[in-house]
């Protein structure tokens, strides 16, 4: 049995009266590739900006190695250091060239020097295949790009857990190919992945732990296999009677 | 045409400039020096403001540092709030004298620039707002996500791009603060409004001296208005990059 990396317990959050996730329990082991798949408005995104402390959860706790992070900010940019995340939308630094953009939090949260900086930024971005592309702005590449050096940036922090928030719903099916294929390499390292995703292949495939969503509840948490040929909950087997039948 | 011995408005005019270089230049000077002075003091004071109205307060913080927040926060809000809903004239006279009554002797130099300042810093701090609400939240969280600070994000993310996108406005903040020097005059400020209600009184040719000086101020916010011109397009970049070819190959 590894170690238990992240547990999120009882976790629930309201946006005013409106309920989006309810007492969710989740324990992420080191290691472990957690897929969270579900419809929209299951409260999949607002979990894992949970997880990352951009959203306040209005009451349970987040435990990092068995210890709570506390909404202080000192703690909460410690954790995030460590627990990084890969948005929808890239959220790259605009004002700043791909080189730039994976250095910037090296420098100025690890205050690694600039040769070490320089070296992994380059390392994480041969990695993804975007290393010849450093002298380029954000603006110039493509979405696909933009979301490969996204992942770069993140790794460039030797994070011990990576989030991603649908990473790929906004690139069209071939960026979405090179992306997931950057993903499949980082899943092999044994990096903690929890990603929040559409793509139903990918997660059956590459995931070692799925969970489905809905209504803000943890409606299954199961093993990819299990989840895709023999769902339990009708929820889940609804939502997935379209990908199993096709 | 005889300019030594004025017979017309336009010989009238180039007399009195002529006759009064000295005047207008002295003018010029105080005027750029009041502008120039009062705008980048009050650029930084805007920013400033601008900033700290952006301070998120988390619950967790601790109590003193909430106080701390909330206070200065009042207080620059009531500044803004005071500055921008009184006229700059009237701003003057009620700083001028009224630090007199409290016995401080300030030259009217000084007080001008004081003026000029706590008059940009609280329409700055407004543009700023706008300027930092410009940049998109998401790159923001993208930093925040690493574990940057929110000083440290605004600092090497939001504001070389917020600067950026008011460029255009603080061109605006700059070109009104070097014409609103002339409202400086009632404080004994010796600017170039001063010269030529000097001027023309001398000769009762009021018209001619104040055409002097309206070339004057059409000059001086035509040169710097192409400069920033410059600037904003310089701040642009490069529209092309180069591939790093030495990393082309091992992928």
């Amino acid at each position: 049995m590894s170690e238990t990396v992240i547990s999120i317990k009882d976790l629930s959050k309201s946006f005013g009266d409106h309920e989006v996730l309810r007492k969710i329990d989740i324990e992420v082991n080191a290691g472990e590739i957690i897929c969270i798949v579900g419809s929209s408005g299951s409260g999949k995104s607002t979990l894992l900006r949970c997880i990352n402390k951009l959203e306040r959860q209005t009451s349970g706790k987040i435990l990092y190695h068995n210890k709570e992070v506390r909404d202080v900010q000192k703690d909460i940019n410690k954790y995030r250091s460590k627990v990084g995340m890969v948005f929808q939308s890239f959220n790259l630094f605009n004002n700043m060239t791909v080189l730039e953009n994976c250095m910037l939090c090296t420098r100025k949260v690890l205050h690694l020097s600039k040769e070490e900086a320089f070296d992994r930024a380059i390392t994480h971005l041969k990695e993804v295949g975007m290393a010849p592309y450093i002298n380029a702005k954000p603006a110039q590449l493509s979405g696909g790009q933009k979301q490969r050096v996204a992942i770069a940036r993140s790794l460039c922090m030797n994070p011990e857990v990576l989030l991603f928030d649908e990473p790929t719903s906004a690139l069209d099916p071939e960026m979405v190919g090179e992306v997931l294929n950057v993903m499949k390499e980082l899943a092999t390292t044994g990096l903690t992945m929890i990603i929040v995703t559409h793509e139903m292949a990918f997660a059956r495939d590459v995931s070692t732990r799925t969970i489905f969503m809905d209504r803000g509840y943890v409606a299954e948490d199961a093993a990819p296999l299990e989840l895709f040929t023999n769902p339990q909950n009708p929820r889940t087997r609804e939502f997935l009677k379209r990908y199993l039948a096709g | 045409m005889n300019f030594n011995n004025p017979s017309n408005s336009f010989e009238w005019t180039v007399f009195l400039a002529k006759k009064y270089s000295d005047m207008f230049i002295r003018g010029t000077w105080l005027t750029l020096y009041i502008a120039v002075i009062g705008t980048i003091i009050g650029f930084i004071l805007g920013y400033l403001v601008g900033v700290v109205e952006d301070i998120r307060i988390n619950p967790g913080d601790k109590i003193i540092r909430k106080f701390f927040v909330r206070l200065i926060k009042a207080i620059f809000s009531i500044y803004v709030e005071i500055f921008r809903d009184t006229p700059m004239i009237v701003q003057a006279m009620i700083i001028y004298y009224g630090i007199k009554l409290l016995g401080v002797e300030m030259t009217p130099v000084f007080s001008g620039i004081l003026v000029t300042v706590l008059n940009t810093g609280a329409y700055m701090a407004e543009t700023v707002r706008g300027g930092i609400g410009s940049i998109d939240l998401g790159q923001r969280e993208g930093a925040w996500a690493m574990g940057m600070s929110s000083f440290k994000t605004m600092l090497y993310v939001v504001l070389p791009q917020a600067f950026k996108n008011i460029i255009p406005e603080m061109a605006n903040t700059f070109l009104t603060n070097l014409k609103m020097t002339s409202v400086l005059n009632v404080i004994a400020v010796q600017e170039l409004f001063m010269a030529a209600k000097t001027v023309g009184g001398n000769y009762y040719k009021y018209f001619e001296a104040y055409l002097v000086i309206a070339v004057i101020y059409f000059i001086l916010c035509f040169v710097f208005n192409k400069i920033f011109n410059l600037l904003e397009r310089k701040m642009q970049g490069k529209t092309d990059y180069a591939l790093a070819v030495e990393y082309m190959d091992n992928q």
